[in-house]
């Protein structure tokens, strides 16, 4: 292997000629074929019974995400201005081509079932703008007595009315909320102010400020990673080459995904934060035995330097490369298509940062025919210094042993508290436009997130029946009662206590749903007659077996909906009893499971990545020992990593969750080059030379490398989104750990093992 | 007209067996003119079967029968539901007026409730007992709230037809045009599109059937899809009777309450 690379140091050129040949192939590949997947339910494993259920459950109900508009005058909304501008928006709204038209609910489309003297009637609230006072009174009056309305589109103060324009999943775009924003903006008047929020705004603006807050965060990371670069190995070639295997090995990655035509999912923008934290290293430890070579052997022309680094570091990049690769294969188990592309792009772009690191760095640096870097005395010390440290780290190892078992006894109390949060909104900045709406709406109104909870019986009437309808009124009642952060709750209930309230003179008593069928299907009858019965199949299908039960949130975080859920579920036997079903739909409960499905892939991807590298590790090395040793670096960077974010409350997210897979490729590189370092210098059979020798050497590239990506990942510190700090953080931190654990623990565990030292004496 | 006028509809689709002569071409107007001006029979009694389908494809049949009776200036016309079992001897009275700007007069009897209650329908547009129809396509509209234009002649199935559009008068009507097919020889409306306010199609009327009933051409089934919301509404007539002499004291509250 390393002979077939020597040679290929002849040909520099051509090897640069080609891969600039199929880089460009890939570029143009890319050009013609990448785009970004903004579709979130393509995200989503369809075929999974949830998805299939809410979906389903979707199409009969029409349950759509829902901007809302509230629109807000301080001293009370009934006002020529105020009312006005309530019609004029919902018209607005339902002439724009994304809306449709009866996705419009405000208080000037809802309806008003009111009883009369002699019967029932079912009018709009307004329609022309009413004048005299005495008309605003009647209409306050009006919204006042009817439940459907006071607390849900008019706030139980008076000064605020909400609009909502449902719309379908795929018609967010930026122009879409720049032209409400805008409608918004330019209706407010003195007296009236406008806010603008809704799952749709925030779902659509998180997919576009990710990625853009991303592009902005990109070229700084690179260019803090550059100087830092620079700085390690003090020489631009050297820091070009390096960098140039990180560039090629996107590109390629990007470029092999849109060769085979696989859109670029939200996910997939993870895969350069992987290859940049991974890909620098091969570059940093080649570099680095190169350096240490020339100053030890100045004499040496340049080639056979070069053949002496490909000698001996061949194997540690491949092994280092196999393995990460394998590790992120390993989220081939997902069931999350885009996380599997994620694993399979991102172990592709590993590799190729193998091939790069091994044939176009060595052919970089014979063309540019790099200069030794002159030693400076400080890093003579270096060398002495990292004697001294393996020296007290072999002598205070109970210590260290010590610290770690505490360390990780702490991380792992840490990770019972770690919490999964599917939360979309929790992940703007707390003082936010977004975050501070959406407050602002939760506190006047029942919620602005929704769970939908689908009951279905097999047969058909069911949910005429008085005793069902009781039961469902009854859970509606005991779960918002139960849940401060459920806010209210809707269903065909609703529209029958209502109706059957006006039907017996207004009077309280008979706010509740009668106890005879017939009653039932008669109100239900005498409300299409006279009503928009379109509005009745948002909670009931035609054949009256499938019911939507809509449960206000005031937080779409997985604790609320969980703990709404738990409440709900304890009706569960209840329903059961009925023939009746329960089931979830809508988009934050599939918000819900999406996350869950993400994290068991992550958790399950990270134990067989785990196993397989200590399996790889051992074979390798051949001996299982090693292995065990390997996988240290992995696995207390993991646990520690998770105990962070359990102490500290960044919740499991999608991105933090993927995080994980860093660590192994992190840790599997560390733990790899130390080991065949020691492995090597093992063999004049001095432990504690070894232990000196191997941290000089490959210590300090593990250094180098630890610093330039934690320098360069700490710059997202600075990002205005919150995941992509907690990303910079946490990436940063792993990298700290994978470190401190490989010089430290794993160094003393080889040296206690003698695994090396006993082959020795067998020969 | 606020009214829902069934019957009306379907008689005003009858033919009308001329042997004038007309020498000069027909104008739009004229057309429809004849289709409206026809003799109807005095009162009509029928089995509806209402069935509706949603996009799903769940079906909903109603049963339902009924009687109306022309008074000159106002129609009269009750129902009887059938079918489902749940709502069954509910009934529904309707009078609705000539005169214009005269709202109809409605009444609904609950027999679990045993009450008899008024209601109100707000406006013509509103869709009649969830189907594809609105009151106002069920009732006669009168040919002069609309300008007419005869567009073609040509072959509707194996009918020669006038193709008119009729475009409203009033500004904020419902649909911003309709366009019917008129069997030349029957004067009878085969077909009819509607355009909704953005001058899109939102729904096609077909009559699939009509019966010769009493030396009268009875429509007896038609479907209305609305091709935005992708639902339809089947009518299908069946035991239709004309002339038979309902009494006027057929159309009270008090019979309402009887049942069938």
């Amino acid at each position: 292997m390393n002979k077939i690379l020597i040679g290929l140091l002849k040909y520099p050129y051509w090897i640069f000629g080609i891969t600039l040949v199929i880089t460009i192939v890939f570029l143009s590949q890319m050009a013609q074929n990448s785009r970004m997947e903004t579709n979130l339910d393509e995200y989503m494993p369809q075929e999974h019974p949830a998805f299939v259920y809410s979906n389903q459950a979707e199409n009969w109900f029409n349950i759509k995400d829902g901007i809302i508009v509230a629109v807000r005058n301080e001293k009370n909304i009934y006002n020529e201005e105020t009312l006005s501008i309530i019609k004029k928006l919902t018209k607005t709204f339902q002439k724009m081509p994304q809306v449709e038209k009866d996705d419009v609910t405000s208080l000037y489309t809802a309806d008003n079932i009111i009883g009369t003297e002699d019967g029932m009637d079912v009018k709009s609230f307004y329609s022309s703008i009413p004048a005299s006072q005495e008309e605003l009174d009647d209409l306050r009056k009006k919204v006042k007595a009817n439940k459907m309305v006071y607390g849900r589109l008019v706030s139980e103060d008076e000064t605020v009315s909400m609009i909502i324009a449902a719309i379908n999943d795929d018609v967010f775009t930026q122009e879409f909320y720049e032209e409400i924003l805008s409608i918004a903006r330019e209706t407010e008047t003195e007296n009236v102010s406008i806010y603008v929020a809704g799952r749709p705004i925030v779902e659509g603006t998180m997919a576009l400020l990710g990625p853009a807050d991303m592009k902005k965060m990109v070229p700084i990371v690179l260019l803090v990673i550059t100087i830092v670069l620079y700085l390690t190995l003090r020489s631009i070639r050297s820091t070009i080459l390096t960098l140039l295997v990180v560039l090629l090995s996107t590109i390629w990655a990007f470029g092999l995904m849109a060769l085979v035509s696989i859109p670029i999912y939200a996910v997939s923008t993870m895969i350069p934060v992987m290859l940049i934290a991974i890909g620098v290293a091969d570059g940093i430890h080649l570099f680095s035995h190169l350096q240490l070579f020339r100053w030890k052997n100045p004499e040496v022309v340049l080639k056979d330097a070069v053949s002496d680094m490909l000698k001996k570091m061949w194997k540690p990049v491949v092994m280092t490369s196999v393995t990460t690769a394998v590790g992120f294969i390993s989220l081939l188990t997902s069931q999350v298509y885009p996380i599997k592309y994620f694993g399979l792009f991102t172990a592709f772009g590993v590799l190729s940062a193998m091939l790069f690191s091994l044939v176009i760095l060595p052919a970089g640096i014979m063309i540019f025919k790099l200069p030794a870097a002159k030693q400076r005395k400080a890093e003579k010390n270096d060398i002495n210094s990292g004697f001294s440290i393996a020296e007290k780290i072999l002598k205070y190892k109970s210590i260290s042993i010590l610290i770690t078992v505490i360390i990780i006894a702490v991380s792992i109390a840490g990770i019972g508290k770690v919490w999964i949060n599917s939360s979309f909104l929790d992940k703007f900045e707390k003082d936010s436009d977004i975050v501070l709406t959406d407050a602002f709406i939760n506190q006047h109104f029942g919620g602005t997130s929704t769970l939908n909870l689908i009951l279905d019986s097999k047969e058909p009437g069911v949910f005429k029946k008085p005793e069902v309808l009781r039961l469902v009124n009854r859970m509606q009642t005991e779960v918002v009662a139960a849940n401060p952060q459920v806010g209210n709750s809707f269903s065909l209930t609703d529209y029958v206590n209502r109706m059957n309230k006006v039907m017996h003179a207004d009077s309280a008593e008979y706010d509740n749903i009668p106890g005879n069928q017939e009653l039932i299907a008669q109100y239900i009858l005498l409300y299409e007659m006279s009503g928009d019965p379109e509005n009745l199949w948002k909670v009931v299908d035609y054949n009256y077996q499938k019911l939507n039960v809509n449960f206000q949130l005031k937080s779409d975080n997985s604790k609320t909906i969980n703990s709404a859920i738990n409440k709900v579920e304890t009706f569960k036997d209840d329903f059961q009893k009925l023939g009746i079903d329960m089931n979830y739909a809508g988009s934050g409960y599939t918000g819900l499971v999406f996350t869950d499905l993400i994290l068991e892939g992550q958790i399950m991807s990270l134990v067989l990545s785990l196993f397989i590298v200590i399996m790889l590790l051992g074979l390798m090395f051949k001996n299982i020992w090693i292995g065990l040793i390997g996988s240290i670096p992995i696995s207390i960077t993991a646990i520690i990593s998770f105990g962070i974010m359990g102490w500290s409350g960044i919740p499991l997210n999608t991105t933090t969750a993927l995080l994980s897979s860093i660590a192994i490729g992190i840790g599997i590189d560390f733990a790899v080059h130390f080991i065949e370092q020691y492995k090597l210098y093992s063999t004049r059979g001095d432990k504690l030379l070894t232990a000196e020798k191997t941290i000089s050497h490959t210590g300090r590239a593990i250094l180098f490398n630890a610093v330039v990506v934690i320098a360069g990942f700490l710059v997202l510190l600075f990002s205005v989104f919150p995941p992509n700090r907690e990303l910079g953080a946490l990436v940063s931190a792993n990298m700290f750990i994978s470190f401190a654990g490989t010089l430290t623990i794993m160094l003393i565990m080889l040296n206690k093992s003698n695994i090396f030292f006993k082959n020795k004496k067998d020969n | 007209m606020k009214t829902l006028r069934l019957i009306t509809f379907l008689v005003a689709l009858l033919v009308l067996n001329s042997n004038e002569f007309y020498p000069q071409k027909l104008t739009g107007l004229q057309i429809m003119e004849k289709v409206y001006d026809r003799p109807e029979g005095n009162d009509m009694t029928s089995n509806l079967t209402m069935t509706l389908k949603n996009d799903s494809g769940d079906e909903r049949v109603r049963k339902i029968k009924q009687f109306t009776r022309d008074f000159g200036t106002m129609e009269k016309k009750i129902m009887f539901f059938i079918s489902p079992a749940d709502v069954k001897n509910t009934s529904f009275m309707n009078w609705s007026y000539s005169r214009q700007g005269q709202d109809d007069d409605q009444w609904i009897y609950l027999p679990a409730l045993k009450k008899t209650k008024r209601i109100s329908s707000e406006s013509k547009s509103d869709y009649f007992m969830g189907s594809d129809f609105t009151y106002d396509d069920l009732g006669d509209r009168q040919p002069n709230e609309d300008s007419h234009k005869l567009l073609k002649e040509e072959k509707y199935n194996s009918d020669d037809c006038y193709v008119i559009e009729s475009k409203p008068e009033q500004l904020d009507y419902m649909y911003s045009r309709t366009v019917s097919w008129v069997a030349k020889d029957k004067w009878i409306v085969l077909k009819k599109e509607f355009y909704d306010e953005d001058g899109d199609l939102l729904k096609t009327l077909t009559v699939k059937k009509f019966e010769n009933i009493s030396g009268i051409l009875v429509v007896t089934h038609t479907e209305m899809k609305n091709v935005q919301k992708n639902h339809q509404t089947i009518m299908d007539l069946k035991n239709v009777n004309i002339n038979s002499g309902i009494e006027d004291s057929k159309f009270t509250e008090r019979i309402m309450t009887r049942g069938l």
